[in-house]
């Protein structure tokens, strides 16, 4: 795991997201409403569209596209699931997977995002 | 189109094609609602059930009324349905409001129609917010529906016992108080 500089503190805006390229890869910077900082998967797992324009109340992070939420602290979808029957669950796998969550440290003000190493893989909530 | 109505929005600072994308997404999401809710209150039965059918059937017509008054909107700003259902189906604002497992639990069938209208609220909002002081037919015809989409949450929030809803029934079924005015074929409100 390497950890890379990606913001400072004072950038992530309270309530919007802030979208930052990794190694390649497409992520947001959210609050929680309590000052930590999450940083998630860029693309909505349920159409692959981008979270750029996404809104964050109270560490529910709701998609712009479809609305579709989001717990910011684990990625784990909270809205269809909450609603959708399980019996089709299999059927329904995009409309219920998690966000991919990448794990965050602050080293003086500076918001570092660890990714993985050649060959590694990202952490799954 | 209307050409010169789309002019003026555009130079209000609108993106016109963003907000018509938008207005399809929450048309897709009134018409498959539409459906769905006719599921849910074919399956609003015995004690519980019978109570809960009225109020699921004036959200379902006032959601289809809700179609109806979108998508002129959408061709007259230039935009268009897409011709393929499914495509349409699939792009809609809200999830799907699925059948819960078990049909007879009214509990169950208040958590699928409370969520849909919260996230209806949601998307309204979000036009609303779009369009208010730039696009004013939009912004009028989007918080007429707003209003009508937190009456539904409030009727179905007050079944669930979080609260009184402050609301009273409508006078005939779907009767649409506030997206009556935009519809093509009134529908009997004066």
């Amino acid at each position: 795991m390497q950890y890379l500089a990606v913001a400072y503190t004072r950038d992530i805006p309270a309530g919007r997201v802030y979208p930052v390229l990794v190694g390649g890869r497409e992520l947001i910077l959210v609050r929680d409403g309590q000052d930590n900082v999450y940083a998630l998967d860029g693309l909505c797992p349920h159409r692959h569209l981008p979270l750029a324009g996404a809104e964050v109340w109270k560490g529910v992070l709701e998609c712009p596209w479809h609305h579709f939420q989001y717990d910011v602290r684990t990625g784990e979808n909270l809205y269809p699931r909450r609603v959708y029957p399980a019996q089709l669950a299999a059927r329904l796998g995009d409309h219920v997977r998690p966000l991919r969550i990448y794990p965050v440290r602050t080293v003086d003000e500076q918001i570092q995002v660890g990714m993985p190493e050649a060959g590694g893989t990202p952490r799954f909530p | 189109m209307a050409k010169v109505a789309r002019e003026m929005v555009e130079k209000s600072g609108v993106n016109v094609d963003e907000l018509v994308a938008k207005l399809v997404r929450a048309a897709s999401a009134e018409f498959t609602t539409y459906y769905y809710y006719t599921l849910l209150r074919a399956h609003a039965i015995g004690f519980e059930g019978e109570g809960l059918k009225e109020i699921i059937e004036d959200a379902r017509l006032e959601d289809r009324n809700h179609f109806e008054a979108l998508f002129p909107r959408i061709y007259e700003l230039g935009g268009d349905l897409p011709r393929d259902i499914r495509d349409f189906s699939d792009m809609a604002a809200c999830a799907d409001a699925y059948l819960p497992d078990n049909p007879n639990d009214a509990r169950q069938l208040l958590g699928v129609l409370v969520e849909a209208e919260r996230c209806a609220i949601r998307v309204y909002t979000e036009i609303c917010d779009m369009t208010f002081g730039k696009d004013h037919r939009t912004y009028e015809l989007a918080l007429a529906i707003l209003n009508e989409e937190i009456e539904h949450e409030a009727w179905f929030s007050e079944f669930l016992g979080e609260g009184p809803s402050g609301h009273f029934r409508r006078g005939t079924p779907g009767e649409s108080p506030y997206t009556s005015r935009f519809l093509v074929v009134p529908n009997g409100h004066n």
